[in-house]
């Protein structure tokens, strides 16, 4: 099973809805984005879940970078990687938490938690140097050690993140009691890895273009947001009470739908020509 | 040194190595199976192992739950992969069979080293084996059996030696086993059919990285038990 096939074509200008930043500046930004709120737990859920969509987008953009080659294994396996190390490190990021906190103000830094970003990413360099290693696996794939890279930083970003929504903090006992002990860590897995490898597993193809396959990412990140949301509001875990998971909960409502919309409006705009099925409003 | 690391390292390490090992036994068609035009069954390697060790993730989870010889929970994890992955090669073959109206065949031998029988009469021309053949159910019965008695082992060592909390337990055992089975699965370029099939020779490869990612985990795991506070 290979992806694409044919020779692989360079980023164009596109017309339309385009995302500025091109891959290595989008990955910069997320990352700087998602390590600024990831090291304040205190911050409002919602702020949080602008980092999950921007370390998810990341995700995405690298799983897409990877997999136009052709992994010989489909998409998927790619993401699921990438969430497989985004636990283990986020389990190692919590273990450190406690150490090199600073008191800002009423808000808590603990830069602590970004050692598993660090430690997920020699995880992710390594594995990615031995799979394009002519002399071990050899995959033969430009680029891989990057992707591998980043895509462990971007899982590991992404688990702590959403721990940090459900959990309300950091602290290794809290999120044990709030985030994994009650199941939800699966929640989060399932759909992280289908923020990341969803949206290239379903656009792929001749006329894939960036833009439209990044917002298949945010819309589902939504989702993501909405249910983070419920459980937020059913069990509250910050200073803000209720308001924190209802907070959250609308915004994914509001990203999921603006999102949804723009990219059924996008892939109708650029599809050469669109039958209705009556299920979705054919738009002329 | 405290023995309890090399507990948790060598019960990883082993379990990381015996999934790589699994997925390389397990007969995985991919998308031209789904046509019935290759052998094995119609799915990517990370569906069929991660089905298969979820089942035995949670038979573990449960027979822990009652002894903590490691043995049993081991041995408990490996029965109920192997059923998962007899009962599913077993239906993908009566669905390929009356369904696809095609042949069990191997694509890659001329004779079944097992049960003898010739496969290249039975084989349509222009296309890669039909179906799952006696040799490969055989080879993907061993599969499973060793993917899933690594990952209990797995489970078993987070939950008892490194004192990893039941859930905690299980989803890293899960991250930790589809990291290895898709490494493993890069080696072998998405299909197998088996021992059989000449990929198979480049098994040592996927073990070396394997071996390496584990013990980097083990050793992950270990740090994370310690300093949350999880081993006194």
């Amino acid at each position: 099973m290979t992806v694409g096939g044919g020779p692989v074509v360079e980023e164009e200008k596109a017309k339309g809805f385009t995302f500025p930043p091109d891959i290595t500046q989008l990955g910069i930004i997320s990352a700087i984005i998602a390590i600024i709120i990831v090291i304040i737990p205190g911050l409002p859920a919602v702020v949080k879940a602008v980092g999950v969509i921007f370390a998810l987008l990341w995700g995405t953009d690298s799983v897409r970078k990877t997999s136009k080659y052709g992994l010989g294994t489909g998409v998927p396996s790619i993401g699921v990687l990438a969430m497989g190390y985004g636990i283990v490190g986020a389990l190692v990021g919590i273990a450190f938490t406690k150490y090199g906190s600073i008191s800002v103000g009423p808000l808590e830094v603990q830069p602590g938690v970004l050692i598993g970003v660090i430690v997920m990413a020699i995880v992710g360099l390594i594995s990615g140097v031995l799979s394009n290693n002519e002399k071990i696996i050899g995959m033969k794939i430009p680029g891989l050690e990057r992707g591998m890279t980043e895509l462990g930083m971007a899982g590991t970003l992404a688990m702590l993140l959403q721990f940090s929504i459900v959990a309300g903090s950091l602290n290794f006992d809290v999120v044990i009691e709030k985030a994994i002990s009650t199941g939800l860590i699966a929640v989060m897995f399932v759909l992280s890895m289908m923020a990341m490898f969803h949206p290239y597993n379903a656009c792929l193809g001749p006329d894939e273009r960036r833009p439209r396959t990044l917002m298949v990412s945010i819309e589902i990140s939504g989702l993501l947001c909405i249910i983070l949301g419920i459980a937020l509001a059913a069990n509250p875990t910050s200073a803000l009470g209720i308001a924190d998971g209802i907070s959250l909960l609308i915004f994914g409502v509001i990203v999921w739908i603006v999102f949804f919309v723009m990219f059924v409006k996008t892939a109708m705009r650029e599809a050469y020509s669109t039958v209705g099925t009556g299920l979705i409003k054919t738009i002329e | 040194m405290d023995p309890i690391i090399l507990y948790i390292v060598a019960c990883v390490l082993v379990g990381g190595v015996l999934a790589s090992l699994g997925v390389h036994l397990l007969p995985v068609g991919g998308a031209p199976a789904a046509m019935a035009t290759a052998t094995g069954v119609a799915t990517g390697t990370v569906m069929l192992m991660l089905g298969a060790a979820m089942c035995g993730l949670f038979t573990a989870a449960s027979v822990a739950t009652y002894t903590s010889n490691i043995w049993l929970v081991a041995l408990s994890g490996a029965v109920a992969s192997w059923l998962m992955m007899g009962v599913t090669m077993l239906l993908a073959n009566l669905l390929y069979v009356f369904g696809a109206g095609v042949v069990p065949v191997s694509g890659r031998v001329d004779m079944d080293p097992i049960t003898k029988e010739s496969q290249k009469e039975y084989k349509t021309p222009q296309c890669d084996g039909h179906g799952v053949p006696n040799v490969s159910f055989i080879s993907g019965m061993i599969g499973a059996l060793l993917g899933g008695f690594g990952g209990a082992l797995m489970y078993f060592a987070l939950l008892k030696y490194a004192n990893f909390e039941p859930t905690m337990a299980g989803v890293a055992a899960m991250g930790i086993f589809v990291a290895n089975a898709i490494i493993a699965a890069y080696n072998i370029g998405g299909t197998i059919e088996g021992f059989q099939d000449p990929k198979f020779k480049r098994l040592p490869k996927a073990i070396l990285t394997c071996g390496i990612i584990s013990l980097l985990s083990g050793v992950l795991v270990w740090v994370v038990a310690n300093m949350g506070g999880l081993i006194l």
